[in-house]
């Protein structure tokens, strides 16, 4: 059931309407029932993952929390053990059970392409939003491990965490001491929560389908074909491709963060105007921002602080001089971090290469750092000035772009490929000769795109400067927030639903 | 605002967008399924989706029709005069473009249960056993919910929100609408068919030149269909027909005539079974193949056979002699004979272009006058006019008439060996005078095309100005009595002068730049008209034909010549005449040669004999 779809709005309103009339004790189980009804609704058969995996962890989190309890009553060592074995074995069983649907068969083709011998392949059917729901419970079951709040004892409000609706095919990934309690709190209407909620829906519809849907029609007409075009269209194409995954990531956290803030429920944000970072770094705490937080959370620091990595770090302040001694123990767990990351949005090769990418280029500024700094010192620059900071944007988001080459590639040679022929045929032509009116876009859905996009700038430039948007409309005169209320809805409705770009897309996250 | 208010606002606002949204497309109606209160144009809705919109006219129009044709694009070629003529019945034609059966099923069903069926005819066109149930889920390809049984409310939803395109795009059509049809108003809702007034009048002579103007029939595409859909489409026939018996309804199934090219892509065991399995079902009549299906000139395009077609379909069904119908040109085929019937059909061949088809050269002449004239040439002296069709005569040649024509083209009555036409423009008084007494010397028919206006002036109308005097009342009767001359008009007003007209002169009957459509068409109209009662007054009989004044026309003129009951039309072009039988097409556009004083009989014999090949 997709977001934008008629079923989701009459599942949203019921739920409305049940949630806010039966007794407090009992809300938290309406949002289960529409949770599943939302999950199933595609497929009864599929539903068994979730269950599966919210049994598994609700089960592993009890246990850890009963040998947490043990604390002082149990050799310590053991206690250590028994308490490692328990959560290997779930993180293990669940992490396992991912690889098995999304990556086993790509493993076995290229064993068996190393090996001279043909696989079948299995082609199992990967469950809609599986990577997210599999994330936010393996992270709950290392909280428990950590013993860092009490686990809930509940199966169902526990089943709920999982199965949220909004968050559960495109995340954002939450953690359950945020949200838990949330959503087992008893809650009356309240008009700012539905008004807020409303509007950061529509602000959703807008992005993904006045926006992201209509650069979808030249990306997909280019890249799947892009051998026929001249240099400067792949580049057009790929730079709407960013503005594509922008649009339709971002709107789908907005709906879905939306639609739980109807239920007075306030999730993550998960992006922070990623077009403003000023370095990848930056970058990567500002898009998919909670998987960036649960890796640095769940991965980085654990791994630097292991056992070998804390060797590796005196090894190389003892052998290597400078900044190299310094950052080696920190950069090797940075590619390590990126490695999953890029292999998390697939199983094609080409997402290790998009792993590496971003961590060479994390690495690269660390070293150069003090390069960079002794350079500005020497040539007096103001790093902080409003001009460099625009320069490292533009610098950032080139960097991105080039990035964006090999996630929409076929493969990672595709993306070589398409990156020589936008550098070596290059041709500003084809801008003037009418060929921008056959990518699968009329004129007027490039006005009506363009004049969208200012509108993002505009409000995303405003937001960057620290002011609440939806706060300080709401400070507004009535006229004013009428009127952006009435022309957000009927940008929405007219060219989000009405006049439809010519290829309608489901959200591209919603299949990691 | 507070945020309580806030919310009031937004539902309200949301309200308002969406039924506005909605009333957009009510309004305007593209697909013509709300009533089209407003524009009242079905011809446009019917063409965005025929199964649908036509369905919402039967809605409201059922009470005027008592009995339906049904079936793919070809179903439009069975005029609907000659059914209501040969069924005594009100037919409204149900064709929808690319339909299948599973659309005809559907269709034929809604239509028995709900409206008064007296006579239902199927027309099965070879494709429906290739395709069954495809593109239904296309806004113009879609059965309305109704006749398929689906969700009626999603189904008006679907056409109230659909995109507004559809919507914009009738209003700028309407914006460029002309009163003849253009891709986006091809159907006349009146009785359901595709508007083919101006089809019909387009000028059809020798295979040539019909293949320059058609060249898909000097190569036509090959094609390997095979059919694989028989048992769905004849299941539907069968349920068609049960249905049929049950309500006592007439069914009569017909398949089309097919060009023989595109029959021979066909499989035989493929045509064999399709066939024998609907004769199981119900007898039908086959037109599919016979010498009409290897003459391309019975053809609108490489698959849609021409109304004239349809007339003989009918005609041959309903045994009427008064029309040409080729004697191998369809057949009842039961279970009994469809055996050996498809054998038959795989050995017909096309017929002799001399048994089917006649050249007709036409002669023009203007004033026969020993007074010659300012040096065009154009009047010939009698002596001149003795010796031209003294050598015609002596050559063999008869001078036929347009009623002998018409007959060989309307019902295959045998013309003379060496036909032509004579005949003289403007009406003149030396027409009396120095022509009258050779034809009737030599028995030469002809034809004289008089300026209404000008009978019996012997000055430009309404001045007095001289001009050449024009025959009287008197002299016309004279000659029409005769037998040997008919009378025919040349335009009431409609060739004037622009020496002796004040303001704009209409020489000719085109549109005047700029002329405002609705106006030309009534002056057009109402000069045919005179010049109809004019004739009739005069001689006794309607006139059946027009000499387009100057030879100019257009596909307006002739359009709207045709609707007043023209029959055949001449034009100045040089050229010969072939005539076909059962192609009234081919007496519109007719070429002439012009006769000046300096063409030798040899000219003119070697003009006839040319254009005899």
């Amino acid at each position: 059931m997709s977001f934008t779809s008629f079923p989701f709005l009459l599942l949203v309103l019921g739920t409305l309407v049940l949630y806010y009339t039966v007794p407090g004790k009992a809300q938290w189980f309406v949002l289960l029932a529409a949770s599943y009804v939302f999950y199933l609704w595609a497929s009864p058969i599929l539903g068994l993952y979730p269950i599966a995996i919210t049994l598994i962890t609700y089960l592993a989190a009890l246990r850890l929390s009963a040998l947490n309890a043990r604390k002082g009553s149990m050799d310590k060592a053991r206690l250590k053990r028994h308490k490692r074995a328990m959560c290997a074995l779930t993180l293990l069983s669940c992490f396992g059970l991912l690889f098995a649907l999304k990556y086993l068969d790509g493993v076995l083709v290229t064993v068996g392409a190393l090996t001279g011998q043909k696989f079948t392949p299995l082609s199992l059917v990967v469950p809609m939003g599986i990577s997210y729901y599999i994330f936010q419970s393996c992270g709950y079951v290392i909280d428990a491990y950590r013993g860092k709040y009490p686990v809930e004892r509940n199966f169902g409000k526990y089943a709920l965490f999982v199965a949220f609706f909004p968050q559960m095919v495109q995340g954002p990934i939450s953690r359950y001491r945020d949200l838990g309690p949330q959503l087992s709190a008893a809650r009356r209407p309240d008009a700012v929560f539905l008004r807020d909620g409303i509007q950061l829906v529509l602000w959703g519809l807008f992005k993904k389908l006045v926006i992201a849907d209509r650069a979808a029609a030249v990306v997909g007409t280019v890249i799947d074909d892009y051998s026929a075009y001249s240099g400067g269209i792949i580049l057009f194409a790929v730079i709407f491709y960013c503005i594509q995954l922008y649009g339709d990531f971002s709107g789908g956290i907005d709906i879905a963060r939306g639609v739980a803030e109807l239920f007075g429920i306030e999730m993550p944000e998960n992006f922070r105007r990623p077009l403003f970072a000023t370095s990848i770094a930056d970058f990567w705490r500002r898009w998919h921002i909670t998987l960036g937080g649960w890796m640095r959370d769940y991965v980085f620091y654990p791994l630097s602080f292991s056992r070998p990595f804390s060797a590796l770090g005196r090894f190389a302040r003892k052998h290597l001089h400078g900044a190299a001694g310094k950052i080696l123990p920190t950069s090797a767990v940075t590619f390590i971090v990126y490695f999953f990351i890029g292999i998390w949005h697939g199983s094609d090769p080409k997402y290790i290469f998009f792993g590496l990418w971003n961590g060479v280029l994390i690495t690269a500024a660390l070293l150069l750092e003090p390069v960079f700094a002794r350079i500005a010192k020497a040539v007096h620059l103001d790093r902080e000035c409003a001009l460099f900071r625009a320069f490292r944007m533009v610098r950032t988001a080139l960097i991105v772009l080039i990035g964006r080459y090999i996630t929409r590639a076929e493969t990672f040679l595709g993306a070589l490929d398409m990156l020589s022929r936008t550098v070596n045929t290059f041709a500003l032509e084809p801008f003037a000769d009418g060929t921008l009116l056959k990518l699968g876009l009329t004129a007027q859905d490039y006005i009506v795109l363009g004049v969208s996009l200012l509108c993002l700038l505009i409000v995303e430039g405003i937001q960057e400067r620290g002011v609440k948007i939806r706060r300080s409309l709401g400070g507004k005169n009535g006229f004013v927030q009428w009127l952006a209320m009435f022309a957000l809805t009927a940008v929405v409705l007219i060219y989000g639903f009405w006049i439809k770009g010519e290829i309608a897309t489901g959200f591209i996250y919603m299949q990691y | 605002m507070s945020a309580k208010k806030w919310l009031v606002c937004f539902v309200l606002t949301l309200l308002v967008l969406i039924l506005s949204l909605g009333a957009f497309n009510w309004a305007v109606d593209p697909f013509g399924l709300f009533g089209d209160r407003f524009m009242n144009w079905y011809a446009y809705d019917m063409t965005q989706n025929p199964r649908s919109s036509k369905i919402a006219w039967l809605d409201a129009h059922h009470d005027e029709y008592d009995s339906y044709i049904i079936g793919c694009s070809s179903t439009s070629s069975y005029p609907t005069e000659a059914l209501n003529r040969y069924f005594d019945a009100r037919f409204f034609n149900m064709i929808m473009y690319g339909a299948d059966m599973y659309d005809v099923e559907c269709e034929s069903r809604y239509i028995i249960e709900n409206y008064e069926c007296k006579n239902l005819v199927v027309n099965v066109y070879i494709d429906n056993g290739l395709h069954y149930d495809q593109e239904s889920d296309e806004m113009t390809y879609s059965q309305h919910a109704k006749t398929e049984g689906s969700n009626l409310l999603s189904y008006y939803l679907r056409y109230l929100y659909a995109k507004p395109k559809y919507a914009i795009d009738k209003l700028m059509s309407a914006s460029s609408d002309t009163y003849l049809k253009q891709s986006f108003d091809a159907f006349n809702p009146q009785d359901g068919t595709y508007d083919k007034r101006a089809r019909d009048v387009e000028h059809i002579s020798d295979t040539e030149s019909y293949l320059e103007a058609y060249p898909v029939f000097g190569n036509y595409p090959t094609i390997h269909p095979v059919m694989t859909h028989i048992d769905d489409t004849v299941g539907s026939l069968a349920r068609i027909k049960a249905l049929c018996d049950q309500h006592e309804v007439n069914l009569v199934v017909v398949c089309a005539p097919v060009y023989y090219e595109y029959f021979h892509c066909f499989r035989r065991e493929d045509v064999r079974r399709f066939y024998s399995e609907i004769a199981a079902v119900t007898p039908f009549w086959d037109f599919s193949m016979s010498s009409v299906s290897y003459e391309m000139r019975y053809f609108y395009d490489q698959t849609h056979f021409r109304n004239c077609v349809g007339d003989m379909a009918l005609a041959r069904i309903f045994s009427d002699h008064t029309v040409y119908v080729p004697e191998d040109f369809g057949v009842l085929v039961t279970p009994g004979n469809a055996e050996a019937h498809i054998d038959a059909i795989y050995q017909s061949g096309p017929a002799e272009e001399t048994d089917v088809s006649a050249v007709v050269p036409t002669l023009l002449y203007h004033s026969i006058s020993p007074e010659g004239d300012n040096g065009n040439g154009m009047v010939v002296s009698p002596e001149t006019f003795e010796q031209q069709i003294a050598a015609l005569s002596a050559g063999g040649y008869t001078a036929v008439s347009l009623e002998q024509v018409q007959d060989y083209v309307r019902s295959g009555e045998p013309l003379p060996e060496k036909p032509i036409l004579i005949t003289f423009d403007d009406g003149y008084q030396d027409n009396y005078t120095y022509a009258f007494p050779v034809l009737k010397k030599y028995h030469m028919q002809a034809t004289v095309f008089v300026i209404g206006v000008q009978v019996g002036n012997k000055t430009y109308k309404g001045t007095d100005y001289p001009i050449t005097p024009h025959l009287t009342d008197r002299q016309m009767k004279t000659m029409a009595a005769s037998g040997l001359i008919s009378f025919q008009t040349h335009s009431y007003d409609m060739h004037q002068s622009s020496a002796y007209e004040e303001g704009r002169a209409r020489i000719d009957m085109l549109q005047f730049e700029g002329e405002d459509e609705q106006a030309y068409i009534d002056l057009l109209k109402s000069d045919l008209k005179a010049a109809d009662e004019q004739i009739a007054g005069i001689s006794g009989k309607e006139p059946i034909a027009l000499a387009y004044p100057r030879g100019a026309y257009s596909e307006l003129a002739a359009t709207v010549v045709a609707q007043s009951g023209i029959a055949v039309t001449f034009t100045t072009e040089p050229g010969a005449n072939v005539v076909l039988k059962g192609v009234p097409q081919s007496l519109y556009g007719m070429h002439r040669r012009f006769v000046y004083e300096k063409t030798t009989p040899e000219q003119l014999l070697s003009y006839c004999s040319v254009a005899r090949g």
